[in-house]
């Protein structure tokens, strides 16, 4: 067939309904102006030639609504339906008519006609309905719904009678019917889930009770996860998500991994953690590195939910096969204190973790026996590792045994780019402190230090400050001084009078290094902080005049803008 | 401080500085450089407040290394930079290569004595967005007074020298915020603010205690005062002066609808600086008239922001526009406000543009004269900040200490303090 022979056709069967269109345009500019009179009289000339045309008796519907003249549409509508008896867009407005005229026998009488010509059809049901529910009359049309549930059995309707209930403000019953509705369609599953998601808070635990009421289908209960989850109540939700697991279901994978998804919108702690379960529990369901990445996932969503003993379970139970779990494993069981199983787990010959993984975890080993003052099976654990963060390991292992000597140049070696940049701020204050003082060996320093490393912070203060008194006082004693000061200022409580004595006691000695002005700063801060800002601000204005080079100088000033409030917080 | 002396002191001083002076001869001085050498440029306009304000002379030497000041040595002050983070530099021998130096360009030694004293019209509570003007005065270390509607219309603007308009809007419509923000705390706060100080004081409604209110600045500018207002203040203040007889306001602000004929019944020869505006009649477009260039909250009208240039002034023939523009930077990138900027077509005959964006029909900074006063408006609502948001936190100047948009706000509060010598007959 030649092109143009095919577009002779294609423009055949397209010209009646271009032709209606062209009909009723002219109405549809007018009713968009506002000229709703003018509009229906296009409209009416069109029905007068083309009786059945379905745009113009809707346009008349609309535009006789407002100028209340929906009687004159009746008789047209009527003898159009006569026309298509079949035509469901005509019984509906047929319907609608009746409902605007405010005649309820009738519209069911006509309602009840059209079904029992579509016998197995909701449609009579739903659009009787749906009439009288735009009328507001939301018992009539409850009825409604509930004639056609009634006569066509099972759960029909549902959807309609759970939007009716909603409405109204019935939640519960909207749970209800919705519960029904994803139970028979699951696909309306996510519309539903957003539309009781807007249940006031005050029915939240209603309508969470009727959606996981015994009995209900697992649908309905999953749905009800998903409704807690955007409530905001993680444990809730996977309390209702769980008993639906208990078998296998096609649609479980989809429905945890939605689940875990909506979880991640929570950055609570049970939010995480029951973002880790259910990752968990999906990642048993995918195969490969699929399901491998799901469960390292889950583990970090567990440990950051501080469910130790739920990542440990998931890590357990596939460690054997995968190096990743097992180095998490490991790592869990350092940060666990279970030093001893760790060490043995990471010292097993046949173990997939890499060589990467296998310093990290010997770092975090070393650093973990520091912490329980284990000083020489912290060396130990860190073997003949050479990397710069094991120097640096090392020699925080020297400061602490009190080889100040060794400290000194294991951090210089490791330079000051080995590990994070805490880690390397750090090593770097302790190398300038470590520069002031001229002995090679001070066992007393280690310890205190190792206390404070310990998290002993008032044993530390006291042995910190021990330490400062066998040194010189411009050889490191104001900054051992000063560490022990700032101790106190962040201990807070009667740790302050301490950090006030120090700091004071490092002013008023003064001298060279870079501690009287830290400690004034510090001083001022700690001021500031407990709401004495007329008492820092002669400190700062010394400090700022007295060094006038100190890197302390820029800071000082902006607490001095803030004590004098002449900057906002931030 | 009355305008017209203070420009016969201008003049007579420009040609005086000429004569060798005793004064800059013996008294040992420091120089606050403005330039890029200077470490704190809104601080250093605290130094030389603080300075006049302790009964010291000090000069701005304008053009002079980005405006620099002088300043007398003395400890006190030495002390005061130092503090600040100021630099100074002790310029006892070189002042008399200076002073050549500023004879023979575009550039000029002010005097300046008295130390403004400084008001800000700002409601009693916070609202939720920073004010420019009162972060700087802060930051510099600027004494100011906050004063508002009764104090206004109890005639205390008289006791300041400088008033400074916060984000008022004298259309008494709330900024247009009622209907966008319903239900919002600051807001209604705001509301009930307004309507029981209008009821206190005796109005019907709030716009017609801010037209009250916008009277009484205009007669405070036109007997002398100097006027600085940023933001919507500028846009607003000069509509509710010409809408004097009309309602412009929206139904939510006064319980009737505006005027349908309000544009035509304007009165724009009571205005400070704008004439021929319409007016924004839909209550939900938080815009008031076709004056903003930029329009902001206006849908699709809204423009992109640019940069403004300053105008380069003859220092020893128009000495208050140069003392208002300046800067160590002459190109400023550009900041949105509730009114932004100017419209051109929009500016009364006579008006002085500081400020402009090239090639763009809006401008960004005027000034003019009303009576024995001046008034300036600044649009844009932070300089720092392009782009601030109701709730935003407020800038902190310690991070933008050579502000080249704040020094242009300093330059105003500073400038009333400028020497009024009578010109000798």
């Amino acid at each position: 067939m030649s092109r143009s022979i095919r577009l002779a056709l294609g423009l055949i069967v397209a010209l009646p309904a271009l032709v209606r269109a062209q009909a009723i345009g002219p109405g549809f500019e007018l009713e968009r102006s506002g000229r709703y009179a003018d509009a229906a009289s296009v409209y009416f000339t069109t029905i007068r030639s083309d009786p059945t045309n379905i745009p113009a008796l809707l346009g008349l519907e609309r535009t006789l609504f407002v100028l209340s003249r929906v009687s004159e549409l009746l008789p047209l509508v009527q003898n159009a339906r006569a026309r298509q008896p079949d035509s469901p867009a005509l019984r509906s407005l047929e319907l609608r008519v009746y409902a605007a005229l405010n005649e309820p026998d009738s519209l069911e009488a006509i309602a009840r006609r059209w079904a029992a010509s579509a016998p197995q059809s909701e449609a009579p049901y739903r659009e009787w309905g749906l009439a009288l529910a735009d009328r507001r009359m939301w018992d009539e049309a409850r009825r409604a719904f509930l004639v056609g549930r009634r006569t066509l059995g099972g759960d029909v309707l549902a959807i309609e009678l759970a939007e009716l209930e909603q409405r109204v403000g019935n939640w519960e019953a909207s749970a209800t019917e919705w519960g029904r509705a994803v139970t028979r369609l699951p696909d309306v599953e996510p519309n539903a889930a957003s539309q009781l998601a807007d249940a006031p808070a005050p029915m939240h635990d209603r309508v969470a009770r009727a959606l996981t009421a015994p009995g209900v289908s697992v649908r309905t209960r999953r749905m009800a996860s998903e409704v807690l989850l955007t409530w905001g109540q993680p444990n809730e939700a996977w309390a209702a998500m769980e008993p639906t697991l208990a078998t296998t279901d096609t649609e479980a994978p989809t429905a945890l991994r939605r689940f875990a998804d909506l979880a991640g919108a929570l950055t609570t702690p049970d939010g995480h953690r029951v973002r880790g379960l259910a990752l968990a529990r999906w990642a048993d369901m995918m195969p490969g590195s699929s399901g491998g990445r799901a469960r390292a996932e889950a583990v970090r969503e567990l440990l950051d939910g501080g469910d130790k003993a739920a990542a440990r379970r998931v890590l357990e139970a596939h460690a054997d096969s995968n190096g990743i779990a097992q180095a998490a494993l490991i790592h869990l069981l350092i940060a666990d204190n279970q030093l001893d199983i760790a060490e043995e787990r990471l010292s097993a010959p046949a173990t997939a973790i890499t060589a990467d993984d296998r310093a990290t975890l010997r770092l975090a080993l070393a650093r973990a026996r520091v912490g329980r003052g284990e000083l020489d099976r912290a060396a130990a654990a860190l073997g003949n590792d050479s990397s710069v963060a094991a120097i640096a390991q090392r020699g925080w292992i020297d400061l602490y045994r009190g080889n100040l000597r060794n400290a000194m140049e294991a951090f210089r070696l490791a330079g000051p780019y080995a590990l994070d940049r805490a880690a390397a701020t750090d090593r770097t204050a302790m190398m300038a402190l470590l520069q002031r003082i001229q002995q090679e060996s001070s066992p007393h320093l280690g310890a205190a230090l190792l206390t404070l490393a310990r998290g002993d912070s008032v044993a530390a203060i006291a042995a910190l400050r021990r330490a400062a008194a066998r040194l010189p006082e411009q050889g490191g004693r104001l900054e051992v001084l000063l560490i022990a000061g700032q101790v106190a200022a962040q201990k807070g409580g009667d740790q302050e009078l301490t950090a006030i004595a120090l700091f004071d006691e490092i002013v008023r000695i003064g001298g060279e290094g870079a501690a009287p002005p830290a400690a004034e700063l510090e001083w001022s801060r700690l001021l500031v902080r407990s709401g004495r800002s007329a008492e820092a601000i002669p400190h700062l204005e010394h400090l700022i005049l007295t060094y006038p080079n100190s890197a302390f100088v820029p800071e000082a000033r902006r607490v001095l803008e803030r004590a004098k409030g002449a900057i906002p917080k931030s | 401080m009355k305008r017209r002396a203070f420009l016969k002191t201008v003049g007579a001083y420009s040609f005086a500085s000429i004569i060798p002076s005793f004064h800059h001869s013996i008294i040992p001085s420091l120089l606050v450089p403005m330039d890029d050498a200077q470490t704190d440029h809104l601080k250093a306009y605290g130094l030389t407040y603080r300075a006049i304000q302790a009964g010291l002379k000090a000069e701005w030497l304008l053009n002079y290394r980005g405006g620099s000041f002088l300043i007398p040595d003395l400890d006190a002050l030495r002390r005061d930079a130092a503090l600040n983070g100021i630099r100074t530099e002790p310029v006892d021998s070189a002042m008399t290569t200076v002073r050549g130096e500023i004879e023979a360009s575009n550039m000029d030694a002010v005097p300046l004595e008295k130390a403004p004293k400084v008001a800000v019209y700002a409601p009693p509570n916070a609202a939720p967005w920073d004010d420019a003007v009162t972060m700087a005065l802060q930051y510099a270390g600027i004494p100011f007074t906050k004063i508002w509607d009764p104090e206004v219309m109890t005639g205390s603007l008289k006791d300041y020298d400088w008033l400074h308009l916060h984000h008022e809007d004298f259309t008494g419509q709330y900024s247009k915020f009622f209907l966008i923000y319903s239900g919002m705390s600051w807001l209604a706060e705001m509301v009930q603010r307004n309507s029981d100080t209008a009821k206190r004081l005796g109005f019907q409604t709030v716009p017609d205690l801010k037209k009250s209110v916008a009277r009484s600045i205009h007669s405070y500018v036109g007997n002398g005062g100097f006027l600085f207002a940023m933001c919507t203040a500028t846009e607003t203040i000069d509509l509710a002066l010409a809408a004097h007889d009309v309602d412009i306001a929206a139904t939510f602000a006064d319980g009737t609808p505006l005027d349908p004929d309000a544009d035509a019944k304007l009165d724009w020869s009571q205005a400070f600086a704008f004439t021929g505006g319409h007016i924004e009649t839909n209550p939900l477009v938080a815009s008031f008239s076709d004056i903003d260039g930029h329009q902001v909250n206006g849908g699709a009208r809204r423009q992109p922001l640019g940069a403004f240039k300053l105008f380069n002034f003859s220092a020893k023939i128009d000495p208050v526009p140069t003392m208002l523009v300046q800067n160590h930077r002459q190109v400023i990138p550009d900041f949105y406000g509730l009114t932004t900027s100017f419209n051109r077509n929009r500016l009364k005959p006579g008006v002085t543009i500081l400020a402009e964006e090239e090639g763009a029909p809006w401008v960004k900074y005027v000034h003019g004269d009303l009576g024995k006063g001046t008034w300036t408006f600044f649009g844009g609502h932070d300089p720092e900040d392009p782009q601030h948001q109701i709730g935003d936190p407020a800038t902190d100047l310690s991070l933008h200490p050579h502000s080249p948009g704040y020094r242009l706000i300093l330059n105003n509060v500073l400038f009333p303090a400028a020497k009024k010598k009578e010109l000798k007959t």
